[in-house]
């Protein structure tokens, strides 16, 4: 059963003397119940992705495509309807930065009862949804500058499952959080797909991404280059550059990949990463098809297919 | 979008054609700075010179400004008074924004007492009505240009000693300075290539808000009979000259000079504001992305 | 020869977040600092670089004790411990290049101008920094580009020791992959000591010859 359909997603911003292509072509569904982990490397454009779906970009973005949540088109809806139905309520955001995400003038049990009331639901849960996320009744009587980086992710958390959305995007949630936290952080999301729940995870981190993802969709330079299960993707990687990433985690290979991402002003027509790929020839200046992968010299033939 | 990789913005980005009230504001102080310059010299003013037979006269094509109750042509004054108060302006800004930035730094390079005494000071100054503050700093000087420069300029400070010592003292902290210092910076170096470049901007911006509020300021002084010596044409003596007029019906003696005030102190505030947004980086983000 | 902190207790305005701790670097070892966050990782690190008083205990650099802090501290011996900040936006200088960032240093105790050309050439081609990435601003390049240059740049006086301060915790695997190799193969040809803090187990155990743990009984 499918929750999220993108279909021919793309999201380009005009500046004066250049074009930024951030998002190019993306076409994936998200089913119900399905942890779906988008990982690139940071610049390859997979928070813009998200951005776009919240319908949160700056004015010179030009997006074409489109991504039915639950029947409504997020990109044609329209910002009304956006904000009264859709974010927040049907769509949930997990912010990179909890800290600068809380108001600092309100404990976090009246920012939890007062989301709960805003969506007709029981603020008393605000207890119930803080156990959840492993936020004790002392730490929740707390003002959001009062508490630690971790407590506050846990906060943001709760305040993101507040309204019971379909769809959890979480957005680098990790990111300056020790590894306990981190875990916990990770487990809580794999604990809502479980329970019925739908989640977007984008990271950089694919140590993340292998321990609670159903799915992986890697994005390499605005492009999603693999899209498989998360087991195939982390025991034989299909596309070059997955695998190459993979090679450079320390408790593999821990093997650099040559070269640099091309920037987004300026992509080549063909498959981007060839410049830095070991298996590249002259195929490979068109445009591979894909997903599942991308790629003309798949690793792995059968995914291919 | 932090994670975009982006080209170097151009110089001057902040003045792109779409913003039509920046391009307005502009024009608006270019032709003022312009008519100030040229004026003088295409049709020079004898302040003192009356004309008893062309008193009160309405705007007419001779006096697209009309003539005040002594029949002085009230646009040409104008001009003149424009003249002084934008100079006033420009140099009483400058003023406060040395003394100003003077302090602020001391506190916020030294922090510690000297900043805990300089900030008691700025306090109590912000507490006194800075216009009462400046009336009294003029009332003990002869009246003259200068004395409305020091007046205002004593009075005007306090802002920019605080954006100063502020800068100073988050920029202090930043992982950046922390490098410069373990690179092998001295103290000079990381003042003058680290922390300087960053604040001297926004001080820049600081003045040029202010020269509205002193243009004001100065008019303020002169409309209560502190400022110039009232022979002289200056937008405050004008307007309060004016005032006569106005119950004879004459409106255009003290609209004319009013007019003057608004319009060029809204167009300076107007390209300060762009600029401000500019500097800032969130909203430059918006701008620029 | 090592650089070593003894029983040092510091913290910020009367919060005390290093309690009694002690921790040796030796020349040409990697020393992993792991510990929960909160726990003042980040406060040893400015310990050891001589950018924050201790409020008691010492830093000692090569059998030297070392006095004072920041610009007390002489520049030929601060520049012998580079360091590597957690976030290369907040470390660099948003105005410069990243080929002035990389020549900061070296400007900074007058290197003679003709070789500075040539020294930022190599650090940069050491990073793997193309040179149209040379010309760039920090806004202008990725994180990972980023930490690069910065890692160039804390190479640049060939330090003694080079502590990182969770330097490559926002980088995606291949960069800090490619710094982690940078850092090795400058302690081959240089022997520097190295510190890395992480939380990262993996990575503690893959690139660090042992690993030392900063938490709450020594740190409260």
């Amino acid at each position: 059963m499918t929750l999220l359909n993108i279909d021919g997603l793309s999201v380009r911003f005009r500046l004066r003397d250049a074009t930024v292509q951030a998002v190019s072509d993306h076409t994936f569904a998200v089913r119900r119940g399905e942890l779906l982990a988008i990982v690139g490397e940071s610049g390859c454009g997979k928070s813009v992705l998200a951005h776009a779906l919240f319908g949160l970009l700056p004015r010179n973005a030009e997006v074409s495509g489109r991504a039915i949540l639950d029947g409504v088109d997020l990109i044609g809806c329209g910002e009304k309807r956006l904000a009264r139905e859709i974010r927040g309520r049907r769509l949930g955001l997990v912010p990179q930065s909890p800290a600068t995400a809380l108001t600092p003038v309100r404990t976090g049990r009246r920012l939890l009862a007062e989301t709960l009331r805003a969506h007709q639901r029981d603020p008393a849960l605000a207890d119930s949804l803080a156990e959840q996320v492993g936020l004790d009744a002392a730490a929740l009587g707390k003002y959001p500058f009062e508490l630690s980086g971790g407590m506050a992710q846990r906060l943001v958390t709760a305040l993101a499952l507040a309204p019971d959305p379909a769809l959890l995007i979480a957005d680098e949630p990790t990111t300056g959080l020790d590894r306990p936290l981190v875990d916990h952080t990770l487990d809580l999301l794999r604990r809502r797909c479980d329970s019925g729940g739908t989640v977007l995870l984008i990271t950089h981190d694919l140590a993340a991404a292998e321990r609670v993802a159903d799915t992986v969709a890697v994005m390499y330079a605005s492009r999603i280059v693999e899209h498989r299960p998360a087991a195939d993707v982390f025991t034989a990687p299909a596309h070059p550059y997955t695998c190459a990433l993979l090679n450079a985690l320390p408790d593999r290979a821990f093997q650099p990949i040559a070269g640099h991402p091309p920037m987004l002003t300026a992509l080549p027509a063909g498959c981007a990463f060839a410049p830095r790929c070991t298996h590249a020839d002259g195929a490979c200046a068109t445009l591979p098809a894909g997903p599942p992968v991308a790629c003309h010299h798949p690793l792995v033939t059968e995914a291919a297919a | 979008m932090a994670e975009l990789t982006l080209p170097r913005p151009r110089r001057l980005r902040w003045l792109r054609p779409g913003a039509r009230g920046t391009v307005v504001a502009a024009t608006v102080l270019v032709v003022a700075v312009v008519v100030c310059l040229a004026v003088p010299v295409l049709w020079p003013l004898d302040q003192s010179a009356v004309a008893l037979d062309q008193v009160g006269l309405p705007p007419s094509w001779a006096h697209p400004g009309g003539t005040d109750d002594l029949g002085r042509d009230v646009l040409h004054r104008s001009i003149y008074g424009l003249r002084v108060s934008l100079l006033v302006g420009v140099i009483a800004a400058v003023t406060a924004t040395l003394v100003g930035g003077l302090l602020g730094g001391v506190a916020g390079l030294l922090g510690g007492w000297p900043d805990r005494i300089l900030m008691r000071v700025v306090d109590t100054v912000a507490a006194l009505p800075h216009l009462l503050l400046g009336i009294f700093i003029v009332a003990m000087l002869r009246p003259s240009l200068g004395a409305v420069i020091l007046s205002i300029g004593l009075t005007h400070w306090l802002s920019t000693a605080r954006i100063v010592r502020s800068e100073l003292l988050s920029l202090r902290t930043r992982p950046f300075i922390d490098a410069a210092i373990s690179g092998g910076a001295s103290r000079a170096r990381v003042l003058t290539r680290h922390l300087l470049p960053h604040v001297l901007p926004k001080i820049a911006l600081a003045t040029t808000l202010m020269v509205p509020h002193a243009v004001w300021h100065e008019t303020s002084l002169s409309f209560l009979g502190l400022g110039l010596p009232p022979h002289l044409a200056s937008l405050g003596n004008m307007i309060n000259d004016g005032q006569r007029s106005l119950l004879t019906g004459a409106w255009w003696a003290s609209i004319v000079p009013g007019l003057a005030v608004i319009v060029v102190t809204l167009a300076i505030a107007a390209l300060s504001a762009r600029w401000r947004d500019h500097l800032d980086p969130r909203v430059r983000a918006e701008l620029d992305l | 020869m090592s650089l070593t902190a003894s029983g040092i207790h510091a913290g910020y305005r009367g919060r005390r977040v290093l309690h009694d701790v002690s921790l040796t670097i030796e020349r040409g070892e990697t020393v992993g600092l792991r510990g929960p966050s909160g726990t003042g990782k980040s406060t040893l690190v400015r310990v050891l670089a001589l950018l924050h008083p201790p409020d008691s205990g010492h830093v000692t650099l090569d059998e030297q004790r070392i006095r004072g802090h920041g610009h007390r501290v002489p520049a030929s011996v601060r520049t012998r411990i580079g360091v590597l900040f957690q976030s290369p936006r907040a470390a660099a200088d948003p105005r410069l290049s990243l080929s002035d960032l990389i020549a900061e240093p070296l400007r900074a105790v007058r290197h003679p101008r003709e070789q500075i050309t040539g020294r930022v050439t190599d650090l940069a081609e050491r990073a793997g920094l193309t040179p149209d990435l040379l010309d760039r601003r920090p806004h202008a390049v990725s994180d990972g580009q980023l930490q690069r240059a910065c890692l160039a740049r804390a190479l640049a006086h060939d330090p003694d020791y080079l502590l990182c301060d969770e330097a490559t915790t926002m980088l995606d695997a291949s960069t800090q992959a490619h710094v982690a190799a940078m850092i090795t193969d400058q302690q081959q040809h240089t022997g520097m000591g190295v510190l890395v803090v992480s939380h990262d187990p993996a990575l503690l155990t893959r690139w660090t010859d042992r690993i030392e743990d900063l938490n709450t009984e020594t740190a409260r």
